[in-house]
């Protein structure tokens, strides 16, 4: 694959002096858009491969442009927006925003969401059926979830939830996606069923349940299927 | 206790409120509705003094019993009262007295309970009201045979003492028919007497002797002047049933008035108005008040307001220069009264009241809303002054705030700057410097730029936390979610903590807003790894009912006891601190956070060295319902 173009909407200067060269020096070839709307007009002319895109725009809300990018584009957006923001996170990723970045970031946290954000966007469906993420090893197909080789004895439930998580591996699933997808409608709204589920879900898969390794809470967001 | 409609029963309502408190004991007001005897506006009434009794803290019953001595049986016994308190009219006739007497000796021996009077001025008298024609016949047949005793009396007189003895008779039966049925009836039975004296007393019948019809005519106006009497007795008996009408209204005003007096929301003041409304004339109520920019709002939200004029259209009606003659007076339009809600400056809104089946308001009860609308207006602008205030006060406080934090801040604020600032000019110097020192400069400018952010960080949540800028988000979570959350959200900024976790199981779900509590277990935990860093900080949580407690235990040097409250304190640092430590924001804001979650915290020494936090939350509301799963399947996920 030729270096992947990432489209940068963000409107602070010293953000982009950052983002540019760092991106730049690691083989993407990088566009910016300093608002909204020049931001929408670049991602319709150059097709961009990935977005990373401000929720704090001068001219646009974040949503908005959002809502607009995903009314054609499939391709991953990355949502980068300042701390107690975790409304529009949310927001943002309910309408279609594959990850988020909180102010202030670090370089490596960035290009890790970025190579996630890609990786998923290449393979629209798993390429296997089997997920493998450290000792746990996921099985689409048979529907079967091991730990180091033995088989761990799920509810329906349950494995519903974590095959939700594997879906999105590696990105966050917000409360609401998975309610919907595990629960169906009655689900909206009732946190607290998703928060007993991925209690026992720990129970059963994390070696230390207050230290979980793959079962990352995003507070106030949703959760994280960890595949590093 | 038992109610009746008039006003005077309030002091029964208060009676029972402060025997009730004096002894302890939790109280029941008991109105009993004797069919065919109460009248709609009684009922009302009646509906008015249970409602203060429910303010009052009572329990309220409305029975349907023949009589009043039977509901009250009927309800004591069901409720196991311990003592009846009861209002008793004076001065009472000798038949009155003996049926209450009779009345309170059933009670007594049924219920085997203590009954206490308390004297009550009469009750205003009644007057017969005809309404069907069944009435009406029942009315004409009792006058005809009290006119037909009479008669027979008359006629006993007039042969015993002659013709003097006949008028009393008639005037007294004519008054008691007055009295008792109105004057319409006592009219034409007058006519009946005067007619019937010729018929019954003259023993040739026709023609008349001139003797007899001086007789006559003196019969006749011993009546004219009976229905004199009578007409001043009727005149006295509305004015004492208007005057007993306004003092209850007066009482209505005053109670409203009262319960207007605890509201502190617009939204308060209007479902009061509205409860009040209802049990008053069965009226639905709504409040128009303006919104934020333009807009109006009507409160409460449900139910829907009947749609009507905008209120902007109605306001004009409502001004002084208005259209119309009389400003304040209601005004009806599509099945809805709009009464304005003057207040001082204008008026605060529109009371909008629709009345069973959209009937107008009756103009007689006009004084008596415009009433209720000022008490209601007056708690609307008394709630924006305290809007008002409040707000000011708000911002004397984040004034005050934004100063002591520019003095405390600016030197923690200064110092990484300064490095940062530094290194990065150091390193932009045309002579390279060594790759070490390089590498060590950058670190630095990394290992700063993440204490300002945090230091930002913090000092605007503990600003927006105390400002009641944030919005808590209660939900029903998992404690080792949480808890798991901090531990790994501080390790991935310091790397492995000793953190010994201890959370039993069977811990219940507790409502709590993740984000905010993982905020205090972090600071928590980093303070005490910070103050004891060789040896594992112990976190454990247990139940309590309704409340879950959490305890961080380490064994540093401890907190000494005078600095146990202070160290709650924004910017408070403990005298020979660590270099390290934070700016004396962390805790601020883990007191700020449980507060705002109805939960305290607090430190203490803990027994053996170290210092202990303890946080007690409540478990405030139902817990929510578990959504069924099925058992795992024998093998592997198969479904």
């Amino acid at each position: 694959m030729s270096q992947p173009l990432i489209l940068i909407i963000e409107d602070e200067a010293s953000l982009r002096r950052f983002l540019v060269p760092t991106l730049a020096n690691n083989d993407y070839q990088v566009l910016t858009a300093a608002t909204g709307a020049d931001g929408l007009a670049m991602a319709r002319s150059h097709n961009p491969d990935i977005i990373l895109l401000d929720l704090g725009l001068p001219d646009l809300e974040g949503g908005k442009v959002l809502q607009s990018l995903r009314q054609w584009s499939r391709k991953p957006i990355l949502i980068i927006s300042a701390r107690n923001q975790e409304k529009d996170k949310v927001q943002a990723l309910d309408l279609g925003a594959d990850d988020y970045l909180t102010k202030p970031f670090g370089a490596e946290e960035l290009l890790a969401r970025i190579r996630v954000a890609l990786r998923h966007a290449t393979q629209a469906v798993l390429d296997t059926p089997v997920l493998q993420c450290g000792a746990l090893k996921l099985d689409l197909e048979r529907r079967e979830v091991s730990m180091d080789g033995v088989l761990v004895r799920l509810t329906p439930l349950e494995y519903r939830l974590l095959e939700a998580l594997a879906q999105r591996a590696g990105k966050v699933a917000t409360h609401a996606q998975l309610l919907n997808e595990v629960w169906g409608p009655v689900g909206a709204g009732q946190t607290h069923y998703l928060r007993i589920y991925m209690g026992t879900l720990r129970r059963k898969i994390e070696p230390d349940a207050t230290r979980p390794r793959y079962l990352l809470t995003e507070p106030s967001i949703g959760y994280r299927l960890n595949v590093d | 206790m038992a109610l009746g409609s008039e006003a005077r029963t309030l002091r029964l309502v208060h009676t029972g409120f402060r025997m009730a408190r004096e002894q302890g004991r939790a109280w029941v007001a008991v109105h009993v509705a004797v069919p065919d005897w109460e009248t709609p506006g009684e009922a009302n009434q009646a509906r008015v003094w249970l409602q203060e009794a429910r303010d009052l803290g009572a329990e309220t019953a409305w029975v349907r019993a023949s009589t009043v001595s039977e509901g009250l049986i009927e309800e004591g016994a069901r409720r196991k009262a311990s003592q009846v308190v009861m209002g008793k009219y004076r001065p009472l006739g000798p038949w009155d007295r003996l049926e209450h007497t009779r009345a309170q000796e059933a009670i007594q021996r049924m219920l085997g309970v203590r009954i206490v009077t308390i004297p009550l001025d009469p009750p205003a008298p009644r007057s017969g009201a005809v309404q069907t024609t069944a009435d009406l016949l029942g009315v004409v047949l009792a006058i005809g045979a009290l006119l037909g005793v009479c008669t027979i009396f008359a006629r006993a007189l007039f042969t015993a003492v002659g013709f003097p003895g006949v008028p009393p008779v008639f005037a007294l039966g004519v008054g008691f028919i007055a009295h008792r049925w109105g004057r319409a009836y006592s009219l034409p039975a007058s006519l009946a007497a005067v007619l019937a004296f010729p018929v019954w007393f003259i023993p040739d019948r026709f023609p008349y002797r001139p003797e007899d019809w001086d007789n006559g005519l003196y019969l006749a106006g011993a009546l004219v002047m009976v229905q004199m009497v009578v007409l001043l007795i009727d005149r006295l008996h509305k004015e004492t049933r208007l005057l007993r009408r306004r003092e209850a209204e007066t009482l209505l005003v005053m109670l409203l008035g009262r319960a207007l007096a605890r509201c502190a929301t617009a939204r308060e003041v209007a479902l009061v108005l509205a409860e009040r409304l209802h049990g008053l004339v069965q009226a639905q109520a709504w409040m128009l008040v303006p919104g934020p920019g333009d807009s109006w709002l009507q409160l409460p939200e449900q139910p829907e307001a009947p749609p009507g004029p905008h209120p902007s259209e109605l306001l004009p009606q409502f001004s002084d220069n208005g259209s119309r003659a009389e400003p304040f007076e209601p005004l009806f339009m599509d099945s809805c009264t709009y009464v304005p809600l003057a207040g001082r400056g204008g008026a605060e809104g529109i009371l909008q009241l629709r009345l069973e089946a959209g009937r107008p308001l009756p103009p007689e009860s006009w004084g008596l809303f415009q009433s209720l609308a000022v008490q209601g207006a007056l708690a609307l602008e008394r709630v924006r002054w305290l809007d008002e205030a409040h707000q000011a006060r708000l911002d004397t406080e984040s004034e005050r705030m934004r100063n002591t934090l520019l003095g405390a801040v600016s030197h923690d604020l200064r110092t990484p700057l300064a490095a940062i600032q530094g290194a990065a000019t150091s390193l932009l110097l045309p002579d390279p410097l060594p790759e070490a020192t390089r590498l060590d400069l950058l670190a630095m400018i990394r290992d700063e730029s993440d204490r300002l952010a945090r230091l930002l960080g913090d000092l605007l949540e503990l600003t927006r936390l105390q400002s009641g800028a944030i919005q808590i988000q209660k939900e029903w979570q998992l404690l080792d979610e949480v808890v798991g959350s901090a531990v790994l959200r501080l390790e991935a900024r310091k790397g492995p903590q000793p953190i010994k976790v201890d959370l039993p199981e069977s811990l219940p779900l507790v409502p709590l807003d993740g984000a905010l509590m993982e905020q205090v277990l972090i600071n928590l935990l980093g303070n005490a790894n910070r103050h004891a860093p060789d040896s594992p900080v112990e976190l454990r949580a247990w139940e309590e009912p309704g409340f879950i407690h959490l305890e961080i235990a380490d064994r540093g040097p401890g907190i000494p006891a005078e600095f146990h409250q202070r160290v709650f304190d924004k910017f408070f640092r403990m005298p020979r601190t660590l270099k390290d430590g934070g700016v004396g924001l962390g805790l601020a804001i883990c007191g700020a956070i449980v507060k705002i979650h109805g939960g305290a915290i607090w430190v203490e020494d803990r027994p053996g060295g170290g210092a202990r936090f303890r946080i007690t939350l409540p478990l405030d509301g139902l817990p929510p319902a578990q959504f069924e799963d099925h058992p795992p399947a024998t093998l592997g996920t198969q479904p």
